[in-house]
């Protein structure tokens, strides 16, 4: 019954969709959840607490006979927060910190897919010969194991492989 | 300055270190973290919570592992020293244990009730109840924007729908003002092609028509937008005429409903907020707590550690000390100073070492001055062990022994024996114990006259030792036997000189009746010649009894009952002479003594002699024979005459003799026979008169 229950958790777990166009030394990078949100991410948000979906991208430099070694992390944070009062959501998507895109929206439908959909990340990837890779997942929130270990609410890791630039 | 002053300087200073080193890490790593945190664009409350979420991971972590490395090093510690015998180990673990059981034990108990309770606590924050109302305010607060945008939603669309015949003009103009009256609108407007026609507001609510313009989409012929505006919500819906003017309808909250709004609206908000907060709130609290309760053991610990290290310095100091001591090695004061009562023990103890040095200076002086006596005196001075195994003595003893060694070293009695003192090794195995005795020894062709006495020493269950004291008599015997000689010369001479008178009396008269030619030769010649063969006899008799004396042989003891003897032998005096009575009291019975029974058989006989010869008619001889101590006692005692001389050991000097007869040797072959039996005889008065002879022989078992 419990593997029953995390199959079923695991099946609900949103899936994180990358697209990766590339360019002469950039990347963009086009992230998109699908699935069922967690429940306590989407109570907060219709409830007007600040929620944010945090899009963790690592670049990665693959080698053959050590680890591969990690050229660079990006953090796309995308927020939303519902204003109780008059009922519209301020969105806003942060690329290491910098305001990539925000907005405003009044239905959570339209909040939501923005969330899960936010805009396009450009990213600079070093020039290199060697394949790159690049693994993503979408964080939600904090959990705790026994009270105080913490643990990542987040979708599963995803590994692309950056094509080469035209 | 006092003395807790200058240990908490000493302990800062060895401790500033390391405290700088953790606090400096601690700081850095608190800044690394913040910096780490703000380039990823965190906010400013999310940053205080993390940092302080770490910095109380960092402190508990750190407390952890202080504490685990604290535990292992000194569990390392104590085992290595407890596997080698080091004194206090297991002292130190047992207090160590105790502590980490009682501090321990109770703070992580009260950590796991702290977070249950933790727990139960921040569950009962988030009820349902509690959840319920508060989204019941937040859709109550919306459910009211909502009401107020239906309102002017449907406004709109009256005043459209009234607007959408009139046409362009003033008609609709005045249809408009009368709606906006009708309708009670706080902003009624027109906007023809996006630019305002006509804008109508209630003069008591100016703020709607203050907002910016609607940006209206061209698709969306309605819709309604809520704004916030000076603390109240104002709610602006808009309706497209067929001709493509908008109707705009605005109203705004009342400010009192727009602040419960507000409120109820913030609140479950809030409560969202707390609730997706909730499990690091929990996790915060439970680290805080954790982090106290790390600091709490650390400092128990600590504290333990401190205690025992306190507690068995001294107490290991006074170990070591009196370890020292019973090694062998000189008597020292413990340096540790203590004030408690551990402070006491030390001070007692070294109260006692003073006392000891002091003693044990006396003893020294005291033992250099007997060595001195000792090595000064004449008389040889052994000391043996309990067990009697070697022997070590004075110079005196060495050279009367002829052993050098025994003034340096212990030296065994087999090594003694070996060397020809066999007889001394014996009588020194043989005390039970004091025991003195005579003997010779043959050291380097030349014999040596020792008095010897053994005396033990300690009681007889428990024997600490012996010392066996040697008198050399050679000289004092060698006086004693020429005195001797000497009076046995002065006594033979005497004796001699006594028939010499009349025998050159005897010879004179025989010449001087020859001389005169005296007719009277045939009666004066015999006469002489029997007088001089008389005399001749006597003195024949005399060496006779002086060969006797000389020849007497070697004593040949084996056990005998005494008191069968001594009956045997008054048996023969029973009417030996009339009117004399001769008996015995046996209170001796069947015990048996060493002894030669014919020489003690002779003792008795020369003595019961002199009783029977003292007495006078009527009299009595009573012999007794009865055990005293470890002697045997057998007593002569008659009712004659009495002594009568001064020293009645004079009787025992061969040929002394009151009689004025006889040899005047038996009694002194009674002390010879005597004295060879180890025992004793004396002469002394009996009461109420006659003579009693005493002889003590030992009565030890046959």
């Amino acid at each position: 019954m419990l593997a029953c229950a995390v199959l079923l958790a695991a099946a609900m777990a949103p899936e994180l969709e990358i697209v990766l166009s590339p360019a002469p030394a950039r990347l963009a990078v086009q992230v998109s959840l699908s699935g069922e949100l967690p429940a306590e991410w989407m109570d907060g948000l219709s409830a007007g607490a600040p929620v944010s979906v945090t899009y963790r991208m690592r670049l990665f430099r693959n080698r053959r006979w050590l680890w591969d070694q990690r050229l660079g992390g990006h953090e796309l944070v995308v927020k939303a927060q519902r204003d109780p009062l008059t009922g519209v959501f301020t969105l806003s998507a942060e690329l290491d910190g910098e305001i990539l895109a925000s907005g405003q929206t009044d239905g959570l439908n339209e909040a939501v897919h923005w969330v899960t959909h936010p805009p396009s990340a450009d990213i600079r990837v070093p020039l290199r010969h060697e394949p790159l890779w690049l693994v993503g997942r979408a964080e939600f929130f904090t959990r705790y194991k026994l009270l105080v270990i913490p643990t990542k609410e987040a979708s599963e890791w995803v590994t692309r492989a950056v094509p080469e630039a035209p | 300055m006092t003395d807790w002053r200058r240990r908490w300087q000493r302990y800062r200073r060895q401790n500033r270190f390391l405290i700088s080193v953790y606090l400096v890490l601690a700081l850095l790593a608190a800044a690394g973290f913040a910096l780490f945190s703000r380039l990823r664009g965190l906010p400013s409350e999310e940053l205080t919570n993390r940092l302080l979420f770490f910095l109380l991971w960092w402190f508990d972590l750190t407390l952890i592992a202080v504490l685990l490395f604290i535990l292992v090093r000194n569990s390392v510690k104590l085992l290595l020293e407890r596997h080698q015998g080091i004194l206090g180990s297991r002292f130190r673990t047992k207090l160590l244990l105790s502590y980490l059981v009682l501090i321990l034990l109770p703070t992580a108990l009260l950590s796991v009730l702290a977070a249950a309770l933790l727990s139960q606590a921040s569950a009962s924050w988030f009820t349902a109840p509690v959840e319920e109302m508060s989204r019941t305010g937040t859709e109550l607060a919306a459910e009211v924007r909502e009401s107020t945008e239906r309102d002017a939603q449907r406004a709109a669309a009256t005043i459209a729908r009234e607007l959408a015949p009139l046409g362009s003009g003033e008609a609709r103009t005045a249809r408009l003002e009368q709606l906006h009256t009708l309708l009670g609108n706080d902003f009624t407007g027109l906007s023809v092609a996006g630019r305002p026609v006509v804008e109508l507001a209630d003069p008591r609510e100016r703020r709607v028509q203050r907002l910016p313009p609607l940006e209206l989409g061209q698709s969306r012929p309605t819709g309604v937008r809520s704004e916030r505006s000076g603390g109240t919500v104002i709610v602006r819906a808009w309706q497209r005429l067929p001709d493509g003017a908008v109707v705009v309808v605005g109203d705004a909250v009342p400010d009192r409903q727009a602040e419960l709004q507000r409120r109820l609206a913030t609140t479950g908000a809030e409560y969202e907020r707390l609730k997706l907060e909730r499990p690091t709130m929990t996790a915060t609290a439970l680290l805080s707590f954790g982090a106290l309760a790390l600091l709490v053991a650390f400092a128990a610990m600590w504290l333990g550690l401190y205690l025992s290290r306190t507690f068995t310095a001294p107490l290991l100091a006074l170990v070591a000390t009196t370890n020292r001591v019973a090694a062998g090695e000189t008597l020292e004061e413990v340096p540790i100073p203590a004030e408690d009562e551990v402070g006491l023990l030390v001070g007692s103890f070294n109260a006692m070492v003073r006392r000891l040095r002091s003693q044990e200076k006396e003893l020294r002086a005291t033992v250099g001055r007997l060595d001195a006596v000792l090595g000064a005196v004449r008389t040889g001075v052994l000391t043996l062990d309990a067990e009697r195994h070697g022997a070590q003595g004075n110079p005196a003893a060495a050279t009367l022994l002829g052993e050098p060694r025994l003034a340096v070293e212990s030296v065994p009695l087999d090594d003694l024996a070996a060397a020809g003192l066999g007889r001394l090794v014996d009588v020194i195995r043989g005390a039970r114990g004091l025991q003195r005795t005579s003997l010779t020894i043959h050291r380097g062709g030349t014999a040596r006259a020792l008095e010897v006495a053994v005396v033990p020493l300690g009681e007889e269950q428990r024997r600490t030792g012996w010392v066996v004291a040697l008198e050399d008599m050679t000289q004092l015997v060698r006086a004693q036997r020429q005195a001797a000689w000497s009076e046995v010369a002065r006594q033979i001479a005497h004796q001699i000189k006594n028939p010499l008178t009349p025998i050159r009396l005897a010879a004179e008269r025989m010449a001087r009746h020859v001389e005169r030619g005296s007719g009277d030769l045939a009666e004066v010649v015999p006469q002489g010649c029997r007088s001089i063969v008389e005399h001749v006899l006597s003195m024949q008799e005399m060496v006779d009894a002086f060969s006797r004396y000389a020849r007497l042989p070697a004593t040949s003891r084996r056990p005998t009952r005494l008191a069968e003897l001594v009956g045997q032998v008054v048996g023969l005096y029973d009417g030996v002479r009339p009117g004399i009575a001769v008996r015995c009291e046996d209170r001796l019975g069947e015990r048996e003594v060493l002894l030669d029974p014919e020489q003690i058989r002779q003792v008795l006989s020369n003595l019961i002699d002199n009783a029977v010869e003292a007495s006078s008619d009527g009299g009595e001889v009573v012999v007794t024979v009865r055990p005293e101590g470890a002697e045997v006692v057998v007593e002569i005692a008659d009712q004659g005459r009495g002594l009568d001389v001064v020293d009645p050991d004079l009787l025992f000097q061969p040929f002394y003799s009151t009689k004025g007869r006889g040899s005047g040797i038996g009694l002194a072959v009674v002390q010879r026979i005597v004295t060879d039996h180890g025992g004793t005889v004396r002469l002394e008065p009996n009461q109420p008169r006659g003579a009693r002879a005493v002889v003590r022989l030992p009565g030890g078992d046959a």
